[in-house]
């Protein structure tokens, strides 16, 4: 064989036996600075928004970024494969904690680290996802926080708001899990409160645009509801431009959205997702096992209004609903 | 340390993507575009299988075999209907991405607590890590030498021989149209199993995971022909696929060692391979060869 990939396969081989030999024999040493990785599936600004949270969670149980703990913060910019590297890089410094925005990011860690403690921060199916088997014990060295949206808040809202709403348009990316999920969820539920349901799902952000017109043509919905969908968050022009044409007002889960354009949502504040994250970090770095911390949910929203977009759909806001919202344009 | 070890097991699983695509890429001279569909394919396959509770070793086997099927479709699109190889391939890669939905019924699989190729008795005692390098040496064994066994028959010279010259195989009698299909067809097949390889090491199959693929697979090749510029046999060849594979592993470990944004990742990428292209062209101007005399070329 050629002596230069003999040269490379021996180098190579002998260096695998030397670590595979320390690998063997090192011992952890105790540390004084808590380590702790962080492992963002994209840049978003919802995500970012748990991040923060997350920092200011800790901070309340006692932990200082710079004085008694260390983030290593990475971001995999929805690339599947740097996922891989970055948790195996976390598990190679041997972090004392590891955490997981979005589920994808939560995934990888979950596979990769084995002793330390898991953490997902706003994943919406996790069992789905078989992050954990069940909410209240968590078994293996994962728990989290859920960002499922509360959805039934949303649909009396709706009502509320439009007295005459029968049938809603439902919009999601089919390849994102949490919005399949939710979207679905809110089906049954618009369902069980005798709505119709018209759900359309797109595979990408290009084609937006004409599944919005093919589900707004003909006014066949009274109302558009988006659930929590990174790629449609991305793309909350091109729907609005749709819907602001033909009049119709787009029920979001997520502030922002609602801020682009969407008339009101019963969202859930990212950024309390990542607080409570914290906590329940700060818990388990002071010596509570994983066991111990159950599944946490966000259990009410904050209903936002878009004043500005009601008066553009000559939508009279109730005065129930006006009275306990927070106005954004 | 680690993350050396772990670039080292994740070039070696990765080099079957390599391996795939020299057969299309340079033995046949086509840029195969359905590989970026292949590979998933073979993820959401032995994802979908593996959770059903079917042998991981069984479930990469299915994964191959479907994705010579994908494989097979490009062929036939390019020898039978004439469609040039660049857009067989595309239709192919598009309509895979709609099949992988379907096969995982959802757009991300995860196999958290599930018995894997790279979680089984048999190499949970190695240390972190090393599971995924004794998995990856094995397979990757096996798969150079049956392909390398495979170019020395006669049916691999015909097809050898048809990636020269197509014009000139049909003279001598080669069905070239069942060739070019046949190598589609193992290449995609070898991708298939690279993407159910990775998708088990990873833990979760993704609709998404075969954006870019392309591209990760042509650095193994180029990196590699870049590093051993010798004349080599076709099997040595295949080695420094596996070889381009892990360095070019090392590369993006250290891209993200030195602080890089992971944003700018897919650039450095293209950065390198543009780079690696060039390089033979640099060489012949700047006369380097010269300078260091090769042994054994003749």
């Amino acid at each position: 064989m050629n002596i230069k990939i003999k040269l490379t396969i021996i180098a190579m081989t002998l260096f695998l036996g030397g670590a595979a030999v320390r690998a063997s024999f090192t011992a952890d040493a105790k540390k004084e600075v808590k380590t702790v990785g962080v492992l963002q599936f994209m840049t978003h600004p919802a995500l970012h928004q748990i991040y923060t949270g997350i920092e200011a969670g800790l901070a309340e149980e006692g932990y200082h970024v710079g004085d008694n703990l260390k983030i290593d913060f990475k971001n995999a910019q929805g690339d599947q494969s740097n996922l891989k590297t970055m948790a195996t890089r976390f598990d190679s410094e041997n972090v004392d904690l590891a955490v997981g925005i979005a589920t994808p990011a939560a995934i990888s860690l979950a596979n990769t680290l084995q002793k330390q403690p898991v953490i997902f921060a706003g994943s919406t199916n996790p069992i789905g996802s078989k992050l954990v088997t069940n909410y209240e014990h968590p078994v293996g060295n994962v728990t989290g926080v859920l960002d499922q949206a509360p959805l039934k808040a949303q649909i009396s809202m709706m009502k509320e708001m439009l007295p005459n709403l029968k049938t809603v348009g439902v919009l999601y990316t089919s390849s994102d899990d949490s919005a399949t999920t939710e979207a679905l969820k809110f089906k049954k539920l618009a369902k069980q409160n005798g709505l119709k349901t018209k759900v359309a799902s797109v595979a990408s952000s290009n084609d937006i645009n004409q599944t919005v017109l093919q589900l707004i043509s003909n006014h066949q919905v009274d109302a558009l509801f988006i659930p929590t969908d990174n790629s449609i968050a991305g793309a909350m022009n091109t729907v609005i431009k749709n819907t602001d044409a033909a009049k119709i007002p787009v029920f979001p889960t997520v502030d922002t959205m609602v801020k682009q354009g969407g008339l009101a949502a019963e969202a859930i504040n990212q950024k309390e997702i990542g607080i409570k994250t914290g906590r329940m970090m700060g818990r388990i770095l002071s010596g509570k096992t994983v066991k111990s911390q159950s599944v946490e949910f966000m259990q009410e929203g904050h209903l936002v209004i878009n004043q500005e977009q009601a008066d553009r759909l000559g939508i009279s806001v109730p005065k129930e609903l006006s009275q306990r919202a927070r106005f954004i344009h | 340390m680690g993350v050396i070890i772990s670039a080292i097991g994740q070039g070696i699983i990765w080099s079957l993507l390599g391996i795939g695509l020299y057969l299309s890429f340079r033995i046949l001279n086509f840029p195969d575009m359905t590989v970026e569909g292949t590979f998933p394919l073979g993820a959401a396959v032995s994802v979908t299988l593996v959770t059903q509770g079917v042998n991981p070793v069984l479930a990469i086997i299915i994964a191959g075999i479907i994705g010579g099927v994908a494989g097979l479709i490009t062929g036939l699109l390019y020898t039978k209907g004439q469609i040039p190889i660049l857009l067989a391939g595309i239709l192919t890669m598009t309509a895979t991405y709609s099949i992988n939905l379907r096969i995982m019924g959802q757009a991300n699989k995860s196999l958290l607590g599930v018995k894997t190729l790279f979680n089984n008795q048999f190499v949970n005692w190695l240390p972190d890590n090393f599971p995924t390098i004794g998995v990856g040496i094995v397979i990757v064994i096996v798969i150079v030498a049956s392909v390398a066994w495979f170019l020395q028959t006669e049916l691999g010279q015909a097809f050898i021989a048809t990636g020269d010259n197509q014009t000139m195989a049909w003279a001598l009698g080669i069905n070239s149209d069942a060739m070019v299909t046949l190598g589609l067809i193992i290449s995609n097949a070898l991708i298939a199993l690279g993407g159910a390889l990775v998708a088990q090491n990873n833990g979760f199959a993704d609709v998404n995971m075969g954006i870019g693929i392309i591209v990760v697979a042509l650095a193994s090749i180029i990196i590699g022909e870049v590093v051993y510029t010798d004349k080599l046999t076709l099997t040595e060849r295949l080695i420094t696929v596996v070889i381009g594979s892990i360095l070019y592993r090392f590369v993006l470990v250290a891209v993200l060692a030195f602080g890089f944004d992971a944003n700018d990742l897919n650039l450095f990428s293209a950065v390198i391979l543009g780079l690696a292209l060039l390089l033979p062209k640099f060489r012949h101007s700047l006369n380097i060869a010269k300078l260091f005399p090769q042994k054994g070329a003749k």
